[in-house]
């Protein structure tokens, strides 16, 4: 560090920091000034009042010499000093460190913007970031960009750092590639010459860059950030079939094996799938499938690898991808439609394809994927060659047989056939209808799952051939063949040797049908399609970080002819393109092969990580000068007494902590229902002793827990609110325990229930008897649109004497046992509850107090609490429906401790009004209740 | 200031634990006749009733007023005023009104609680209270006591009140802290008018000990005094002499102008306070 070096104001290198502005240590020098200022000056009095003060009036105190002040405060000033003069030379850690020769001229900073780069974008910003700072303050910087833009940076221009800072600041990665040719003529023709070159590339080739990285070596000295994609480097093809879709991912290095989630993202962002691929190690693809429905698939409008940002990520599908144009030419119309083949062709392909129906002329004109002739017999002449010529070019007719293709057949068929149908089944054939027999490994059907209750009544037959098996897709179980198919040039024919309605078999009514006919008309796809005229207009295109933006003025429209050959660029990004017939999509990487640069120039020097990342420490060192400058003033203030009373805090501390933890030790609802002196008692003692709910153990050990909780939950509501001081809930055993002892149990069916045991239902028929509660709760509440099912209940419940059950009655005591209520919400709302009612006599039995509350509404989980006593499931209404079903628990709780009380109690007033005055209106007496003994007792 | 209903509660619980008054006789009679109402007809200046005229009543007595209403001749009497005054003052200077900690009452209030229970076993007995300087007539029952509270509570203004007409006990409540020479000059004329009076001389135990340590700066409430003492602890043992000192000085002027102090200290309990104010009231009378 020479003075001079210093003095001339010029970044400074100290070990790994690099000093912007050195001149300002040399305040570090007045350090020790400050510290004969800080100590000469004594700390601020003490202010306190004393009334008593002109006591004093005539004493001199002996000593005045004031405290001194404390050493450590010394220290943090000292402290928040140095951190504040250092802050202010503006030091930055910097290991690549500051060009080792100032003089060497110009810095030329080259950057990779290109689709590929987008991922790790802020790296390789930062690299330059870093390289520019690291430059002189006169040095000229330059600025290359690998990508094609219309108006690239001119290289030529000399930059300032601050300059060159901001524009790489404002500077973003294209959606289209890296041209390192081009780049390299631009560097050329600017003829500047370069004092060192940085470049910050994603690393990857194409094959081109060999000479542009010699170019570059032989002009300066190089140095290299290599910032590759981590994981998933590109979304590089995509596959539709039958069933969902299959995308491609490509990734750089093959080290490890890596997991990739990719979204199937609508026009609009949200993702209606995900699916999980994995690379593996050693393999530098994989696919991810998703299997939607075609409906689903339809609102696909792009793929996109979650959490990985740049347009190569991102697959934008078109209409041209998805939907397949079917021709369905009929052969003749059928009075009920739901029998004609046609509808079941047509619901078989609906939402998967686009259908065009009409004469088959016409059909062929529009050029279809795929046509679909049912039951036509002899196509006409003038239409076979047109047709032919459309199979061969890769269309793919698929026919169906019928009774008139039976009857006259013609050469478009795969198989030659015979001139009859087979009838099977039925009163005059000797053989049973026949199942569709497993499809084979070879046929494209492979995979797909065979109906077993689709029977096939009658077919048409094959002639036996030698190579009639090879053309066979699918047959039945005695062998004969139900789908065959023949290539014809790059086309295909299909033949389904039934009907396509179900005169003729069950398989139309299976969805297996619908896969077949999908796959047939995806196995004969070829790509024919004679491209339509007309120009595409930009609609939708990707930025670099794969974000869809309206199209700035640079994006041209594009022929329709110059889709296949289209090498993306700025006037063509990547995006959608809308013309006469659809919308269609361009995409950043299709069928992307990019491979890491190896053979790098000897003379280039690559950068790690940590070389090529700065941290500008300027902020972070005045920050923390200024935390202990806002200390000192707190110390400051705590030591003159006008400060936060520190004692007198750190004397309440122990009692704060001993009261957090005399607060804390036991959770507050086990406190509220702890039940006393139960130790060493078994549970049926103990359940005598103290009241308490019990609830069926099920065996499926988080019900259990979720319903003890519920318990819990309405135990500590009662304890809270009414007299009744339940403690914690038992689980029962319904065989082994005493049931008796218990007011209510509580039973929540598991799905998957056995019926009740003989020893249960009798135990729990004697319990009910008796007078006990039993709570039933099915939590099959969810689906607001089903009414209270209890049909499932029936098979369960069998054994258990179920009374006559009904919904709750209006004005039934349930409702008005504590509080007034109107329906009886669980975590579902609006779900019925049903108890019993009045069976054939009129009478329930025992009172007229239901002892059976049956319901789906699953009361437990909205009553459930934890240790803490906070509610451990959501509510459908939120807290307010919680509360209605704690209402609910505790009517239920009164209900079945106090029977029918309620119900006397609420006619009270109309007893007192009748024993009060014996006003009462002759009219009004109901001759029903004129006492019987009144009438006896007459004259 | 604390809440004047919880100084009447706290004086009410005082009063109400401690012995009725039991003055000398001495005390009692001869120098305060003229004072207080004993409800009965007797010697004094207040109307108490008319009654029929008798014979041996002197005919000046009769009232020819009420008398020629009717045919009947009236006598009018007035109230037998035997009974004392005593005359109350709570030093209004904000060092008074003050506290030196927490979880204690003001000096002020300390002494208005006494001031108050001897208040209330005074008006018990039928004596006259009142405040010096208030304006208001000393008068007694439950009422009185209120109008004692009401205004020894009322910010005086700050000059020492002049004397009052007749005779009475005074009590006089502060902490004393103005030069000596100054409440000689202020108690003097007072003591001329009342023979008998008492200096209650409340302190905070933070002015008797001098607690503090390192540097403070001390100042007194509501003055402009202001004193910056580099070590307090070195100071503390001459101020604890000086208070002594001035707390000796105190009790001379006291004797001085036929006076008694009564010291308290707001740490201490209120009743022990209350009672020996009470004895030295009760002792009115006992020396020549």
């Amino acid at each position: 560090m020479s003075l001079t070096a210093l003095m001339s104001g010029a970044p400074l290198a100290v070990g790994p920091f690099v000093l912007g502005a050195p001149l300002a240590l040399l305040a570090l020098v007045a350090l020790p000034i400050l510290w004969i200022i800080l100590r000469a000056t004594p700390p601020a009095p003490k202010s306190v009042e004393l009334p008593s003060l002109r006591l004093l009036d005539d004493i001199d105190p002996r000593e005045e010499t004031p405290d001194r002040t404390p050493w450590w405060v010394l220290l943090l000033r000292i402290l928040a000093a140095t951190l504040a003069i250092v802050g202010l030379s503006q030091p930055v850690f910097a290991p690549a460190g500051p060009p080792d020769a100032e003089e060497a001229g110009a810095v030329l900073v080259v950057i990779d913007d290109g689709w590929a780069a987008a991922p790790r974008w802020s790296d390789l910003r930062g690299a330059a970031d870093a390289a520019i700072d690291g430059a002189g303050r006169d040095t000229p910087i330059h600025i290359l960009t690998t990508a094609p833009r219309t108006r690239p940076i001119d290289v030529a221009e000399p930059r300032t750092r601050q300059a060159a800072a901001r524009m790489l600041d404002a500077f973003d990665p294209v959606s289209w590639s890296v041209d390192r040719v081009g780049a390299l003529e631009r560097l050329e023709a600017s003829g500047i010459e370069p004092g060192r070159i940085i470049y910050a590339t994603t690393g990857l080739t194409d094959g081109t860059d060999g000479a542009f990285l010699e170019a570059l070596a032989n002009l300066a000295p190089v140095s290299a950030y290599v910032a590759p994609p981590r994981g998933a480097l590109a979304i590089s093809s995509l596959i539709a079939d039958g069933d969902g879709v299959g995308v491609t991912l490509a990734r750089v290095s093959d080290d490890e094996a890596q997991d990739i989630a990719v979204s199937a993202l609508t026009l609009d962002g949200s993702a209606l799938a995900t699916s999980q691929a994995t690379f593996e190690d050693g393999s530098l693809e994989t696919v991810a499938r998703f299997d939607l429905p075609g409906g689903a698939l339809a609102r696909v409008s792009r793929f996109a690898v979650t959490g990985a940002q740049g347009a190569g990520t991102t697959w934008l599908w078109d209409s041209e991808d998805r939907t397949r144009r079917v021709g369905l030419v009929s052969a003749g119309q059928t009075a009920q439609p739901l029998l004609s083949d046609v509808h079941y062709v047509r619901r078989a392909l609906d939402p998967f394809a686009t259908l065009i129906e009409g004469e088959l002329a016409d059909i062929i004109e529009q050029q279809p994927d795929a046509i679909i002739l049912t039951d036509v017999g002899r196509i006409p002449a003038a239409v076979q060659e047109p047709l032919i010529r459309w199979i061969e070019g890769g269309g793919a007719l698929i026919r169906f047989a019928g009774p008139r293709l039976a009857a006259q057949d013609d050469a478009l068929l795969p198989v030659p056939l015979r001139r009859t149908s087979r009838a099977l089944g039925g009163a005059l054939a000797w053989e049973d209808p026949q199942g569709l027999d497993a499809f084979a490994e070879s046929s494209p059907f492979a995979g797909l799952s065979v109906p077993d209750d689709a029977v096939v009544r009658q077919q048409v037959l094959a002639q036996p051939a030698a190579d009639l098996q090879s053309r066979t897709w699918a047959r039945l179980e005695d062998g004969s063949p139900i789908v065959t198919a023949n290539p014809r040039g790059a086309g295909m024919i299909i033949l389904y040797h039934v009907t396509a309605g179900p005169d003729w078999s069950d398989l139309p009514f299976s969805a297996t049908f619908a896969q077949m006919l999908r796959r047939s008309i995806a196995a004969g796809r070829g790509e024919v399609r004679e491209t339509s005229e007309g120009a595409f207009a930009p609609q939708l295109v990707l930025d670099g970080f794969g974000r869809l933006q309206s199209p700035d003025a640079t994006a041209q429209p594009l022929q329709a002819a110059d889709f296949a050959t289209i090498q993306t660029s700025e006037a063509h990004p990547p995006g959608f393109y809308r013309g006469p017939s659809g919308t269609r999509a361009i995409n950043a990487a299709p069928g992307v092969r990019l491979s890491p640069i190896t053979d790098w120039p000897a003379s280039v020097r690559l950068l790690g990580d940590a070389e090529a990342q700065r941290l500008d420490l300027t902020g972070l060192l005045l920050t923390l000068a200024l935390a202990l400058i806002a200390l000192d003033l707190i110390i400051a203030l705590a030591l003159s007494g006008r400060g936060p009373q520190l004692r007198r805090a750190a004397a309440a501390l122990p009692f704060i902590l001993a009261g957090t933890l005399i607060a804390m030790p036991e959770p507050a609802a086990a406190q509220l229902l702890a039940a006393p002196g139960e130790e060493g008692l078994t549970k049926a003692e103990a359940a005598a002793i103290n009241m308490r709910f019990g609830y069926v153990r099920t065996g499926d050990t988080e019900l259990d827990q979720r319903v003890e909780a519920g318990l819990l939950g309405l135990s500590r509501i009662l304890y809270l609110r009414t007299s009744v001081e339940p403690v914690r809930p038992h689980a029962l055993d319904l065989e082994t325990d005493a049931l008796e002892l218990y007011p209510l149990i509580y039973y929540s069916v598991p799905e998957t229930a056995d019926p009740l045991s003989e020893a249960a239902a009798s135990a729990l028929n004697r319990y009910m008897r008796g007078g006990g509660g039993l709570v039933i709760d099915t939590r099959g509440g969810g689906n607001p649109s089903a009414e209270s099912d209890l049909s499932g209940l029936a098979e369960f419940l069998s054994g258990l004497d179920a009374p006559p059950l009904g919904p709750v009655p209006q004005d039934h005591v349930l409702t008005k046992s504590f509080y007034l209520i109107d329906n009886y919400p669980g975590r579902f709302s609006g779900r019925r509850l049903w108890v019993e009612v009045p069976g054939d006599d009129g009478r329930i039995e025992g009172d007229g107090v239901s002892r059976l509350f049956i319901g789906d509404a699953d009361w437990a989980g909205a009553w459930a609490i934890d240790e803490r006593t906070r509610p451990m499931f959501s509510v459908d209404g939120g807290s307010i429906q919680r509360e209605y079903a704690y209402r609910f628990g505790v009517n239920l709780v009164m209900y079945v401790l106090t029977g029918n009380y309620k119900s006397d109690q609420v006619h009270i007033p109309a007893l007192l009004e009748r024993l009060g005055d014996g006003e009462v209106d002759e009219d009004t007496i109901d001759l029903d209740e004129i006492p019987s003994r009144i009438m006896d007792g007459g004259p | 200031m604390t809440d004047l209903a919880a100084l009447r509660s706290e004086a009410e619980i005082i009063a109400s634990s401690l012995p009725a008054l039991g003055f000398k006789s001495t005390a009692s009679e001869a120098p305060h006749v003229g004072s207080a109402g004993r409800r009965k007809a007797g010697t004094g200046e207040h109307y108490w009733q008319h009654r029929r005229y008798a014979k041996e009543d002197d005919a000046t007595r009769i009232d020819w007023r009420r008398s020629a209403k009717g045919d009947d001749l009236f006598v009018k009497e007035t109230e037998l005023e035997t009974a004392r005054t005593a005359l109350f003052w709570c030093d209004p200077h904000p060092g008074f009104d003050w506290r030196g900690g927490e979880g204690r009452r003001t000096k002020a209030d300390e002494a208005r609680i006494l001031m108050m229970a001897l208040g209330t076993l005074l008006s018990r007995e039928g004596d006259r209270i009142g405040v010096l300087g208030s304006g208001r007539t000393p008068s007694f029952g439950k009422k009185a006591v209120d109008r004692l509270a009401e205004d020894l509570a009322t910010d005086q203004s700050g000059s020492f009140p002049p004397p009052p007409r007749n005779a009475a006990f005074a009590v006089v409540a502060s902490d004393f802290y103005d030069a000596l020479a100054s409440w000689e000059e202020r108690l003097t004329p007072l003591a001329a008018t009342c023979k008998e009076g008492i200096l209650l001389a409340v302190a905070d135990p933070t002015e008797i000990e001098f607690p503090f340590e390192g540097r403070i700066r001390l100042s007194r409430p509501g003055e402009a005094l202001r004193r910056i003492i580099g070590r307090a602890e070195t100071v503390r043992e001459a101020y604890t002499t000086k208070f002594k000192e001035h707390r000796a000085g105190l009790e001379k002027l006291a004797t001085q102008i036929g006076w008694r102090l009564v010291t308290h200290d707001t740490s201490k309990v209120s009743l022990e306070g209350a009672a020996r104010l009470k004895t030295a009231m009760e002792s009115f009378g006992a020396r020549p």
